[in-house]
């Protein structure tokens, strides 16, 4: 698990995978990105989204989801997280996760769960930015 | 005993602050009364709160050099 100042660039999702390839035993990852999305409310549209976190504790609540997810899933291998911390442009990246397995069906169903036990489970909190610079605090939605 | 308290998300906008120390602190229930005449309108939002990088549901026992941490419901992705 990595916070990263900023947007998540593409390049780090380039390195994830690099670094995946060492373990040949591997054959499926399964690769989810989340995305900052201009949602409009009530006529604003939203220019970012501003994310902070309790550190510490996503560090050890993130280890968790790991542990959870490699002995759920025994043909799951190996779990990466990234997500950002500060502000994230609508558009940009805040949020990688890359579950290698040896085949896909654990590498999806890994990946799916993890996305969903890091929604629940990590303190990291969004405050949407609008254009005239006003924000507002969000909650996760269902899906 | 003297204690770290940390406010995250709206809750830290509630407060205006991240972080408080509290000296002589005899208990949990004693935190939360000196944290609610600092702070009344924390109550008024839903939150958990983690001792040591882990949420407790019931009074803890708090110990010398704690962290104590008030979390508003989480919105990582």
């Amino acid at each position: 698990m990595h916070l990263i100042d900023g947007p998540v660039p593409a390049s780090a999702i380039a390195e994830l995978l690099a670094k995946a390839g060492n373990d040949a035993e591997s054959g499926a990852h399964s690769l989810f990105v989340g995305q900052v999305r201009r949602d409009e409310v009530e006529g604003r549209q939203v220019k970012g989204i501003e994310y902070s976190a309790y550190e510490e504790m996503v560090i050890t609540e993130a280890d968790k989801i790991s542990k959870t997810i490699l002995s759920e899933f025994n043909d799951v291998r190996g779990l990466e997280i990234l997500h950002s911390r500060g502000l994230v442009g609508a558009g940009e990246i805040s949020m990688v996760v890359l579950a290698s397995a040896g085949h896909r069906k654990q590498a999806f169903s890994a990946c799916s769960k993890a996305v969903e036990l890091i929604k629940e489970k990590l303190p990291i909190w969004k405050k949407e930015i609008f254009e005239d610079e006003s924000g507002r605090w969000k909650a996760n939605e269902a899906l | 005993m003297e204690v770290s308290v940390l406010f995250f998300g709206v809750l830290a906008d509630v407060t205006g602050t991240r972080i408080r120390h509290y000296n002589e602190v005899r208990s949990f229930g004693d935190l939360r009364h000196r944290i609610s005449d600092d702070f009344p309108e924390l109550f008024h939002y839903n939150f958990r709160i983690a001792v040591n990088n882990e949420i407790v549901d019931s009074d803890p026992v708090l110990q010398p050099g704690d962290e104590i941490a008030f979390l508003p419901p989480f919105a990582g992705g």
